[in-house]
């Protein structure tokens, strides 16, 4: 359980969470140094997750499985968000769906075999005004034509592969 | 007190009322889901919308949300409100499985009520349906997520109301679920709580998995027998079976919702060695046959030995009818060797608990709503687990939670711990009765005095004791701190924890009357031949296993009335079935002198279960219904002394005879009891406990109460063995080092009464130089009574 954290991160995640009056408010910052560590959240890191904040793994638990950034599943080096909310929806958000499968080969939810891409439907990015949205990685997408998907899987994936 | 319209007709509210419970006030029930009287509104399910057509706020308005204000107009059923309604139970039906003919809450299915009251009949999405997979959650609940309407009731009900940590919501919008982070056990000891509040079928009675129906049950109201708080439940019966128990409202008491014990303790009425037959010997005999034997024994005794050789001995299991006709017996008799409690401390401890002023006796409602309480020699889940749910009510509301004990009390919250060992609890109490100013106390008088201060300056203070730990001496410093700590604006309330659910009501009667130990003594020299039981185990809940069995031996007569097969039963030389409490009716008196009554459920009898043999229906046919032996102890008493079986004209006679039961035959079973009318005297002499010497190189064994498996009653249900711990002991971690033990390995236990081997469990939150072990009867441990001087002992590796 200790490999998915060095001692020393636990550590100091320890202190951190000592110095907050209420330990609930780290619960996402531990989840997220366990998922930049691991790519995601496995059972072990939820409990490890437990063991550091002193809360129930149940606890965890409920926010590592609210957020949809957290990943409770392996996933791919980069995940593809793309949102099919409302806004998105009405600009054309299906079809970009449609075409990132065709692009990927894969169905939502999947990863690519080489590792590179899991793509996910997600409900809002916060990005209503550059509808359709798309995010991957950490690198949000606005306005975004089915054109210029190909271009930009491309130049993601030579970035991924650095 | 605001006053508005709602449905053209007028009510007044107390200030903060929201339009839903307004409305209910008129007798006007608005459709609703996440609501719950005991856990608030979230507007969560949007199904209790109304129209508001004048106020501050106007239009389709949730009701739970907004509090009813001066001259507001509400319309609960206006079209635009019917047709939201019906769109919200459309929406919320949508996932639903259409599973009611094989759900276990169908019949008492909140969903299904408000989907007809919503006019929702026909299904128009053809969509699939979002489903997932169920956890086993341990042998009480059972888990079928598909069914979730998300109205988040469990969820508060669980963490925020009980204080559990390992059931919660996961996921989010379509995903939601509710459960345990993997497959297990629940751990709250309140979770059964959880099938009464889920308006679905998504949490439902384990133990009474496809066996009936709620319109196929018979109820009543009743209460709970299984620890001395008498909370209010619902029992249901069918084919002569007592199927399950739920949980009944009673603001003073219970409140909404029952421990876990009360609610699957129920199997002992059903156990298949009950014994259900008059026996002489091991003989099975009529109930004439085995009257008239009993009747020409003890004339024959009369003669020989006077009426003194005859002992009665009743129990805190038994009713307020019960033991007033045992008193009335023994007088008709001519004996005055009656008693109504097997255990000398538990008795001496209710004799002095039920002195205590009425005006400052505390109900769970009183604990509820303190801002204080300091509990000394209490262990809430072990002694009487709903105290345990109020202390948290109250801790939500910020009140200050203070727990002094030698054992590792466990609370649904986070509270201020003191260990102190149980020699000490006295010093303590003393300091308790002269407030100080002490930041940093330095010693157990000065702890005393410094929370003394607090109860003086708190609003609505509770001091908590418990009978076991603190014996009468303990009980009597209690009362007398709490007078002490008390102002005449804000008392200082008192809640003691007593023996059983009529503890009280025994209390009462023996008035200054013996002890069992001096009936014992009486049967050692042989004065006493007959010792007649009724709902007592004297067997068990003596202290001194050896000394009881040897007196019992001694004895010419032992007849037993009981409706459990007891350690006693074994023994006796005469043996009368009794009912349960769900077979019959009777008055029992809790632990703050309420004198609360409940009706029969079922009326006596094998299960069919049982006696078809599992196929069903019965293959044979008989006149006769078999096991429908047992009787109301007060009716055999009643028939004893020659009298018909009418409990009215009974309670009518209590009343009557004491003043203090007035009101007794006006109870409603429905209600929330009555306060008993005027407290008992003062117990003259209280015999002083003697301390059992330790050895420096011992510890000091302390037996006491646990949740699951210490009560008689509820140790014999079926549904609660899963729940009951294996035999272990607690140390101190201190202790376990010096004696070089582990934590879960095998120890044995040397006492007085013999070795035994148990798992040691090490417990940071106890006092040192104590071992402690739990009661648990049919175990190695079942020698081992609470409220008795610690025993030296030593533990080694086993
Ligand atoms: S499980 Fe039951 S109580 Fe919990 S949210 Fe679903 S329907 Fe409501
Ligand atoms: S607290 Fe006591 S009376 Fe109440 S349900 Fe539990 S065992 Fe029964
Ligand atoms: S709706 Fe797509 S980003 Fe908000
Ligand atoms: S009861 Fe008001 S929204 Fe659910």
């Amino acid at each position: 359980m200790a490999m998915l954290l060095s001692e020393k991160q636990i550590t100091q995640l320890k202190r951190r969470v000592k110095e907050t009056p209420h330990p609930r408010e780290m619960i996402l910052d531990v989840l997220h140094a366990i998922q930049d560590a691991n790519g995601w959240i496995s059972e072990e890191g939820v409990e490890l997750a437990a063991i550091i904040l002193g809360l129930s793994p149940l606890q965890v638990e409920e926010v590592a499985t609210f957020y949809d950034k957290l990943y409770r599943r392996p996933v791919g080096r980069k995940v593809i968000h793309i949102c099919d909310s409302i806004c998105c929806w009405s600009r054309g958000s299906e079809t970009l769906m449609l075409r990132l499968q065709q692009l990927l080969g894969i169905a939502p939810g999947e990863t690519t075999a080489d590792g590179m891409f899991t793509l996910l439907p997600t409900c809002c990015l916060g990005a209503c005004a550059e509808a359709p949205a798309v995010r991957i990685g950490k690198t949000l997408y606005g306005n975004v034509a089915p054109e210029q998907l190909e271009a930009i899987l491309d130049s993601e994936r030579a970035e991924g592969q650095l | 007190m605001p006053t508005l319209i709602i449905d053209n007709l007028t009510v007044t509210v107390p200030e903060g009322t929201n339009i839903l419970e307004a409305a209910r006030q008129l007798g006007i029930e608005i459709p609703h889901f996440c609501h719950h009287e005991a856990l608030g509104s979230v507007g969560a399910c949007r199904l209790c919308a109304v129209e508001i057509l004048a106020g501050p706020v106007k239009g389709i308005q949730m009701s739970c949300m907004v509090p009813a204000k001066d001259d507001m107009v509400v319309d609960t059923c206006s079209a635009e409100v019917l047709a939201y309604r019906a769109q919200v139970i459309e929406w919320l039906m949508i996932n639903h499985p259409h599973d009611c003919p094989v759900c276990d809450e169908g019949g008492e299915c909140q969903l299904q009520d408000m989907t007809v009251a919503g006019g929702h009949g026909i299904r128009r999405y053809s969509g699939p349906k979002r489903t997932h997979q169920n956890q086993n959650l341990g042998p009480f609940i059972s888990h079928e997520m598909n069914r979730c309407i998300q109205c988040y009731r469990c969820v508060r009900t669980y963490q925020d109301y009980c204080g559990g940590t390992d059931f919660g919501v996961l996921g989010a919008r379509q995903r939601l679920y509710f459960g345990r982070f993997n497959d297990g056990p629940l751990e709250s000891p309140f979770a059964g709580n959880l099938v009464d509040v889920c308006p679905t079928g998504v949490f439902t009675d384990k133990t009474y998995r496809f066996k009936s129906r709620l319109w196929d049950l018979q109820e009543a109201p009743s209460i709970c027998p299984h620890c001395s708080l008498g909370c209010a439940v619902i029992p249901g019966a069918r084919y002569r079976e007592l199927q399950r128990r739920r949980a009944r409202t009673n603001k003073r008491t219970n409140g909404h919702f029952i421990c876990d014990r009360g609610r699957f303790g129920y199997g002992y009425v059903n156990h298949p060695d009950r014994p259900r037959h008059p026996l002489v010997g091991h003989r099975r005999v009529t109930w004439q046959e085995g009257l008239a034997a009993l009747q020409n024994k003890l004339q024959e005794l009369g003669e020989l030995f006077g009426a003194g050789s005859i002992g009665l001995l009743s129990s805190s299991r038994a009713t307020l009818e019960t033991q007033f006709l045992t008193k009335r017996w023994a007088t008709s008799l001519g004996s005055d060797q009656v008693c109504f409690e097997a255990h000398p401390v538990r008795d001496q401890g209710a004799r002095v608990a039920a002195s205590q002023p009425l005006d400052r006796s505390a109900s769970l409602e009183d604990v509820r709503n303190c801002d204080l309480a300091v509990l000394i020699g209490a262990d809430p889940l072990s002694e009487a687990p709903m105290l345990a749910l109020a202390l948290r009510q109250a801790a939500r509301r910020g009140a200050r939670i203070v727990v002094a004990d030698p054992r590792p009390v466990v609370l649904p919250m986070a509270c201020e711990r003191h260990a102190v060992s149980t020699d000490k609890l006295a010093r303590l109490l003393r300091g308790l009765s002269r407030p100080q100013q002490s930041a940093l106390p330095a010693s157990l008088e000065e702890l005393g005095g410094s929370l003394s201060q607090a109860l003086l300056s708190a609003r609505s203070p509770v001091l908590i004791g418990g009978t076991d730990l603190l014996g009468p001496q303990g009980i009597l410093a209690l009362l007398e701190a709490a007078e002490a700590c008390s102002q005449p604006e804000h008392p200082c309330r008192t809640m003691l924890l007593l023996g059983g659910p009529n503890s009280f009501g025994g209390a009462l009667l023996s008035a200054d009357g013996p002890g069992f130990d001096s009936l014992l003594e009486g049967m050692e020299q042989g004065r006493i031949k007959a010792l007649l039981c009724f709902e007592a185990d004297p067997l068990a809940d003596f202290p001194d296993r050896k000394r009881i069995r040897a007196a019992l031996s001694r004895l010419d007569l032992l007849a037993v009335f009981d409706c459990a097969a007891t350690a006693t039963v074994q023994e006796a030389d005469l043996f009368f079935p009794t009912t349960a409490v769900e077979e019959s009716t009777g008055t029992l008196i809790n632990n703050e002198g309420r004198m609360q009554t409940f009706e029969q459920v079922l009326s006596a009898g094998t299960p069919i279960a049982e006696s078809a043999g599992g196929s069903h229906p019965p293959r044979f046919f008989t006149r006769d219904i078999p096991g429908t032996d047992p009787q109301p102890a007060w009716g055999t008493l009643g028939a004893l002394m020659g009298r018909c079986a009418d409990l009215g004209a009974l309670r009518r006679e209590i009343e009557k005879a004491d003043a203090r039961f007035a009101g007794l035959s006006l109870l409603d079973a429905n209600g929330e009891g009555r306060r008993i009318a005027i407290p008992r005297s003062r117990p003259v002499a209280l015999q002083p406990a003697v301390a059992n010497a330790v050895a420096p190189d011992q510890l000091s064994l302390l037996v006491t109460e646990t949740l699951f498996g210490s009560e008689l009653l509820s140790s014999l249900s079926p549904c609660l063995q899963e729940a009951i711990p294996a035999p272990f002991v607690m140390l101190h971690p201190q202790d376990a080092m010096r004696l070089k033990l582990e934590e879960g390995k095998k120890v044995t236990l040397a006492t007085p009464l013999g070795d035994l081997t148990l798992i040691l469990r090490i417990q940071q939150d106890m006092v040192p130089g104590v071992a402690i072990v739990p009661r648990l009867r049919g175990t190695a441990l079942e020698s081992l009574v609470p409220g008795s001087e610690p025993l030296p002992c030593r533990i080694e590796k086993a």
